[in-house]
Parts: structure tokens; sequence; C-alpha cells
């Protein structure tokens, strides 16, 4: 198992936002989360990341120990985060963007390769090589912070909201660009409110409610996906 | 109940001995320097306490605030030494001036927020400062206002008393310790803690932020504008170097020290500073440890003062006084609790 | 206005916005990055020359060594191979009683802010970083801090002043019938090259670009691993350092004596402030335009008055574009 999340506990102060909360992720595999807003699960991804402390439960990578860990540190491992609301450095160019998402030294030799690989899939960003990350459209930014995230080489990528806030057409073009990451062997947690788009990619889904999992989905692949909406929707209304 | 409500129940008996043992001090401690520093630390006191109504109850950092009191002194110096008023009216006069340069000051300083207050105020200051240098035929310029004459009743000459300068300077850090505490529990009080603590909540409450913020400023300067004016006249000079930054750094960490948003903190605890700092700036051993320059070493002692405190005591000496003391009210409580 | 005071006006402009941009553009890093302001700043300055004098002047470390130096070759002289080795130290200490020059000084200036500077990060700023009303309280502390440096310089050294050798000697140069003195002509020419170092160490290097990262996205800046906990006093030290080069250049131009930098810091305050906070190329363009209205109001009114002009345009800066001129920006 790459990926292990043991009844993980974290907020901000003294709220707890996710309880107690536990999930995995196999090698290779691709497992969305959804779930409504403001039930823990960016906070849930903020914790993995180092962001935020883990008050309690563990979380295992790799089969060693990183619960706590320095952000950086998980970065240097490969788990990368790329969160949301397309946060980049806003006044440095697209270029300079990209060579800070390979900051950690295990990616050093194979920059330039991995600056192909984000060009071919997201050509557009080769066009807007010198331009600032906040003269951007908000779907480029979304493929720049995507961009970013590859350049840090992820054996484990975790992508926060990709879609929200897109224009239908932007989203599909997005939503093929990830499902060409995940098809070449990258692993993935993907949290995002768009159901369809995660069953366009993930073999398996989260429900997150109150900060903790309320549903787990078997193979995907296995399940009507409309009785899966259903369930979602049926839940929330 | 903090300490200051059990020290309530007793105030009239307080008030009273307070009254009685401050004015028995002359009478009892008959060495002129320390006479002399007790007058200088209560001018301290003043400035200290009234600096706190910015700093502690507004969180404003106000960098001009040594300018109120160096404006008040150069105010009387000036009228005194150029226009023979009289010093008594010069006193009223530093109130006055001190005062319209804090609404002038706060004026800009309102709008701004955080960083951009200290950065104003402080050019404020140092305007002022150039401009006093600027003009050394009103100012004396670099070497300062001498000549400024002392405060007289009829024939009675201030300096030539022990009693004097102590009973008016003492007068005077009652009245505005008085004015200071009456003025942080009012209603006043209590809107800028709000808009310290809690400015869009309290704004929308309806707390004018512009206006408090102004009557914050202007109420912090007319003191020690005040008590500017007597430092003038009792050391008969007017000196730029009250804008200094070694004073600034010592009036802070009284401020400091003594516990922001106490008041009570800032007076006592200016005049013991003052009476350490200029005891160590004359002491013998100090002199033997450090050479010649042991005026130097009180300000670096003052420095790391502030940082120790701000480091491990934010709530200065008050603050930790009250925390003991409702420490040990607590633990009476528990084994009270326990008995029953 | 002649000719000759139009070429002085610019010389010395020049010269004033050298001294600020060098100043300016270290208070305007660390608050882009750290959002601290850092008043200890002038006192840097003061340490900078201070050190490079101390290196440089025969008054300083080259005196204080003389007898080390005497004693090496006395001791030499009786014992066996040993003493052999060790005479050249002693004859070459002896030989340096006229200081050990600026070349060596310089270096030393830079390594004793860089040193300072992160001395200063660890104990005025880290334990406040990430609380609650940090930025009031670091104003308080590196004031302090400043008081502590200054004062202490002066129990060390003396309240006397101190004068940096000239790094070239000679008449002055003659532009257009003006003279300007050829230490001037040194600051105007470093500072621009001393700046571009800058502007490639934050545009090229790993550290710089993430010190821009820091900046401008901390969040972020985590998500790509760097450290930034690092980072923050790695900005302390570069500024530190860019204040001592002020403080070399200054020393060689003025006096040097514990209370300098105060000075320039109220100019450097200005100046960020007139550029925008945190906004380099702003702050820099805004060095060089206030040293110029510094020049011009000082021929056109008074020295005395040049200041008051300076801090009346502050004043109006801040209320009317808190911002800066330049558009400051702020992420």
């Amino acid at each position: 198992m790459l990926f292990q999340v043991e009844n993980l506990t974290s907020g901000y102060g003294k709220i707890d936002v996710v309880r107690d909360l536990s999930l995995h992720v196999d090698d290779g595999e691709h497992v969305g989360l959804f779930g409504p807003n403001g039930h823990g699960k960016t906070t849930l991804l903020r914790t993995i990341s180092g962001l935020i402390e883990t008050k309690a439960g563990k979380v295992t990578f790799q089969g060693e120990d990183i619960t706590n860990l320095d952000a950086r540190k998980i970065v240097a491992r490969g788990l990368i985060h790329v969160p949301q609301g397309n946060q980049l450095f806003p006044r440095m160019s697209v270029q300079e963007n990209l060579t800070l998402g390979a900051y950690v030294a295990r990616t050093d030799k194979h920059k330039s390769s991995n600056f192909e690989k984000v060009f071919s899939l997201f050509p557009r960003l080769k066009e807007r090589l010198t331009q600032r990350a906040q003269t951007l459209s908000g779907g480029e930014r979304q493929m720049l912070s995507i961009g970013v995230g590859l350049m840090g080489m992820p054996e484990l990528l975790i992508l926060d909201e990709p879609s929200v806030g897109l224009a239908p057409i932007i989203k599909e073009e997005l939503a093929r660009a990830i499902a060409e990451i995940a098809a070449s062997g990258v692993t993935m947690i993907v949290v995002d409110q768009d159901v369809e788009l995660l069953l366009g990619i993930c073999e398996r889904l989260y429900l997150i409610e109150k900060g903790t999992v309320s549903l787990e989905t078997a193979d995907v692949s296995q399940v009507d996906q409309a009785e899966i909406l259903e369930m979602y929707f049926g839940k929330v209304t | 109940m903090s300490l200051m409500d059990q020290l309530n129940k007793y105030r009239i008996g307080l008030a009273i001995i307070g009254l009685v043992a401050f004015l028995a001090v002359p009478f009892v401690i008959t060495d002129k320097l320390l006479i002399h520093l007790a007058i200088l630390g209560m001018l301290y006191a003043i400035v200290a306490s009234n600096w706190d109504l910015t700093l502690g109850y507004a969180g404003v950092f106000n960098f001009a605030h040594l300018a109120f009191f160096g404006i008040g002194a150069y105010t009387s110096g000036i009228l005194a030494v150029k226009a023979g008023v009289s010093p008594w009216l010069g006193i009223l006069a530093g109130g006055a001036t001190a005062a319209l340069a804090s609404v002038i000051v706060s004026i800009p300083a309102i709008r701004l927020r955080g960083i951009y207050v200290a950065l104003l105020t402080f050019a404020c200051s140092q305007l002022v400062l150039l401009l006093l240098l600027s003009q050394p035929l009103i100012t004396g310029g670099q070497q300062g206002l001498t000549g400024v004459p002392q405060l007289q009743i009829g024939d009675f000459r201030f300096r030539e008393s022990p009693f004097a300068h102590f009973y008016l300077v003492g007068f005077l850090l009652l009245c505005s310790t008085i004015f200071l505490r009456r003025l942080v529990t009012s209603d006043f009080g209590l809107s800028l803690i709000a808009l310290r603590d809690f400015e869009e909540y309290a704004v929308a409450r309806g707390i004018p932020l512009a206006q408090q913020r102004l009557l914050a400023f202007l109420l912090s300067s007319i003191f020690p504008g005040m008590a500017g004016a007597v430092y003038a006249h009792f050391l008969i000079v007017a000196s730029p170097d009250i804008f200094g930054f070694s004073l600034t750094t010592l009036l802070l960490s009284m401020v400091l020290v003594g516990g922001v948003a106490t008041i009570y903190g800032p007076v006592f605890i200016g005049v013991v500073m003052t009476y350490v700092s200029e005891l160590m700036a004359s002491s013998a051993w100090m002199s033997d440890v450090f050479g010649i320059s042991r005026g130097p070493v009180r300000f670096m002692f003052v420095a790391m003062l502030i940082v120790l405190t701000m480091r491990f005591f934010p709530g200065g000496v008050w603050g930790l006084i009250n925390q003991l003391s409702s420490r040990v009210r607590k633990q009476k409580q528990a084994a009270a609790d326990q008995h029953t | 206005m002649s000719l000759e005071a139009i070429v002085a006006i610019i010389a010395g402009g020049l010269v004033s916005g050298s001294l600020y941009a060098l100043m300016a553009s270290g208070l305007s890093l660390v608050w882009g990055t750290v959002r601290m302001f850092n008043f200890a700043h002038g006192a840097l300055v003061m340490v900078g020359a201070y050190s490079a004098w101390y290196m440089s002047n025969r008054g300083g470390l080259a005196k204080a060594l003389q007898p080390l130096g005497k004693s090496i070759i006395e001791s030499s002289e009786n014992s066996g191979a040993l003493g052999g080795l060790l005479l050249p130290l002693g004859e070459w200490l002896v030989s340096m009683r006229g200081g050990f020059g600026l070349v060596l000084g310089v270096p030393f200036a830079i390594l004793c802010c860089g040193l300072v500077g992160y001395v200063m990060y660890v104990l005025l700023v880290k334990p406040f970083v990430g609380k609650p009303g940090a930025d009031l309280v670091v104003i308080i502390t590196t004031i302090a801090g400043a008081s502590f440096m200054q004062n202490g310089v002066q129990v060390i050294f003396g309240p006397r002043y101190k004068q940096l050798d000239r790094i070239l000697t000679g008449p002055p140069l003659q532009v257009l019938e003006t003279a300007i003195g050829l230490q001037e002509v040194l600051v105007i020419v470093l500072t621009p090259v001393a700046l571009l170092l800058l502007h490639f160490f934050l545009k090229h290097s790993k550290l710089g670009m993430a010190i821009r990262a820091v900046a401008q996205n901390d969040d972020f800046a985590h998500l790509v691993g760097i450290n930034v906990g690092q980072i923050y006093p790695l900005t302390f030290v570069v500024s530190s350092i860019l204040a001592g080069l002020c403080g070399v250049m200054l020393g060689g131009l003025f006096f040097i004596l514990p209370t300098m930098g105060a000075q320039e810091l109220l100019f450097a305050f200005v100046v960020v402030v007139f550029g925008g906070l945190g906004s380099l190329p702003g702050t820099i363009i805004g060095a060089y335009v206030i040293g110029f209205i510094r020049e011009s109001s000082a021929y056109i009114f008074s020295l005395y008055w040049a200041p008051v002009v300076l801090f009346a345009t502050l004043i109006l800066v801040l209320i009317f574009r808190p911002r800066g001129l330049m558009g400051g920006e702020e992420s």
C-alpha cells in the first residue's frame, strides 16, 4: 500500500475539522474524494501535506510514517499537493513558477524532461512562458498549478478542486489532461465537487462528510454510476 | 476578581495612606539626588502611562509620543525665554500645543493601519526635531534651549526647595493617572479595546473608528505636553535629546515592562526604571567594570530588558502580579472547596 | 541655475540615491518576505562602517595585534623549528601595523553584518513570527536592538569619530567644470553593480527565487518544498549585508560614529514608502528620485530644509497613496 491515513484528527486551534478519518491509496490507484463544502476535505489535504498539525492518528507514505513531518520533507518524498484556488507565485513568470515546482533536489536531473512533459500536456503554458502568472486566465492558472505539481515528480499527486469555477469547455480540457496524467501511471487523489469528473478518472471514491469518511465505494467500474450520483445527492438534500 | 478589585475594596484607606506616605517622602529622604530622580521618574511616568493609552488600549504604535513631551518643553521654554511669558502659563500652553500637534498627527494617522501608522508618526516626530534644529536662533539648535527660567511663586524659587517640584510633579502624575484610569474604564476606553481586538465587528456595531482614534491621540498628549513644560523649567533647559532613540527606548521600556493596557504598570515601573537606569549610570561599580563609558551600558541594559519582557512576560510586571495573585486565589479556592 | 549647480545636484543626487537604494532595498526585501519592519537597519549600517574600519585602519585590529606579533618574533628567536615557522607570521603582523586595508575590511564588514543580521533575526524576530501583533512587537524589539548596538559600539570604540581610508586618492574628477570627489564617483559606480548582483541573486539563484516565492505566497512555497523557516533568516542576512555595504560607502564619505545610520534610516523609510513597501524596482527608482529631491531642495532652500521637504513629501504620500507612488504590489 502506497499511502494510508489512519484515524486522523486535525483542525484549527481547538476546533477539530477532520475527525478520526481513515483512507488508503494503493500504488497506481486513482482515488476520488467528494462531499459537501466545509466538511474538511481541504483541511484533510493540508494536514496530509504538513501545513496543519496532526492532533491524532497516523499518516503513512511508502511504508514510512510521515505524520507531522515538515511540509518540505513530505514534498521531497514525492507527495505533491496542488492546493485549491489555483495558488501560484503571482508575480513570477510561468517559467519561474515551473522552475520552483522542481525545487526539491531529487528532480534536478530530470528538469528539462519534466518541462517537456508539462508542455506536451498543456501546450498553452509554453505559449505563455514569460507571462506573469497573475495575468493568466483562470483555466491557465489551474493548468500551471498542476504543472508546478508535476515538476516535483509526484509519487502521489493530490489535486484539490481542480475544476472549481471553470467554464465547461476548459473543464473538459482539464479533465482530459488529468486523465492523461492518470493514464501515465501517476498515483492520484483528486478532490472535487464534480462527481462525473471524478468518475472519469478514479477507480474508487470516498464520500467525506462532517470531517470523516461516510461512504466508500468499491471499484466504480463495477457499480452503476447513476447509483453513486444518487447516493451523493440523496444524502446532501 | 483581579488584584485591582481587591485593592478597590480598601480604596479610601489606601488612598489616604498613600497620600500621607507620598507627602512624607521629602522629609524622610533627604538625599538630593534621590529626590531629583523621583521627580524625573514621575515626569517619565506621566509620559509612559499616557503612551499606554494609544499603545496598550488603542493598539496603535505612536512613535510621535515623545514629540508631544518635547513640544511641551520647547513651547514653554521658548515662551519664557523669548517672550517672558510666565512658566505657569507656559505649562498650560505646553499642554495645548501638544494637543494641537496630536490632532495634526492623528488626522493622517487614523486612516492608516499597523506599520504605516508607525512610519507616519516616526516621520512626524523627526520632522518636529528637524524643524527645531533648523531654527537655532529660536530653539538653540543642537545645543538646546538654555536659560529656561525656573518655576516660582512670588519670591519662592522651586529649585531651592526639595519639596516644591516633588509635590507639583506628584500632583500632576496623580491627576494624569486618575484621568487615564477613568478614561480606560469608561465607555470610551471600552470602545478603544473593542476596536483594537475586533475592529470589523466594533465598526459594524457603530463605533466611529476615526473619531475614537483621534480622541485617543488627543487625550494621550495633554499631560505629556504639560509634563514636558515642567521638565524644561525643572532642568532649566529644553534639549533635542528628547527626540533621540535612547529616551524613546527608555520610555517604551517603562510601558512594556510595566505592562501594556494597565496604566498603573507604566506609572510605577516608570519611577522604578528611572531610578535603576540613572543609578546604573552613576554607580561606581559600573564604571569600574566598564571603564569610562558607563552611560551607554544602561541603555544596553534597558534594550535587553525590553526584548526579554516581550519574549517572556508580554503582560509586563503588572500582568505578572495579576497572574500570580489570581493563581494564589485559585489555589486558596481549591483548598477551600476540598474542605467543604 | 548654473550648469555647475546642475551637475553638482545630479552628482549629489546619484550619491544619495545610491546610499538610499542600498539601504532601502534591504528594508523592502525583509518587509516583502518576512512582513516585518526592521528598525535596527540603520544600526547595521553603523556596524558595517565600524567593522570595515576595525579591519582596515591602523588604529583597529592591526594595533591590537602588534604586541602579539612582537612577542611571536621575540619568542621565535629563542626556540627552534617551530619558531622558524611562526616567525613569518609575527613579521607579517608587525608589517601590517598600518592596518589590513579595505581589501580585507570590506569582506570583514560583509561577514560581520551578515552575522549580526542572523543573530538579530534569531533573538528579535523569530520568537514572534506568526504570533498576533507580531509586526508591532518586532518594531519594538528591533528598536531595542538598534539601541543596544549603538550603545554597545560606543562602549567598545568610544564616542570619538573615526574615518575610513580612501580607496582612490587623487584629484577630484572634473565634469563640465564641476569637481566630483573620487569617493563619490566610486559610490555612484559601485552601487548599481551591487544592485545588479542582488537582481541576479533574486532572479536566477535557487535561494533568491525561494526568497521571492516566500514573499509572494508562503503557503504555496511550503508545498513546492521550500524550507520557509530558513528563508526568513536568509532574507535578514542578505538585507544586513546590503546595509553593511551602505555603511562602508558612508564611512568613506563621512565620519563614522555610533549614531550614524539613523539619518539614513529615515530617508530609507521615505524611500520604501515612496516606492511602495515590498516592491524592489519601486524602491530602487524611489531611492534615486528621493536622492534628487533631497539634493535639489538642499540647493534651492538650504541644507536644513531638505529633510523637512522630504518628510513633508513622505507624509503626503502616506496620506494619499499609502501603498506607494509606484503602486507597490502587496500580495
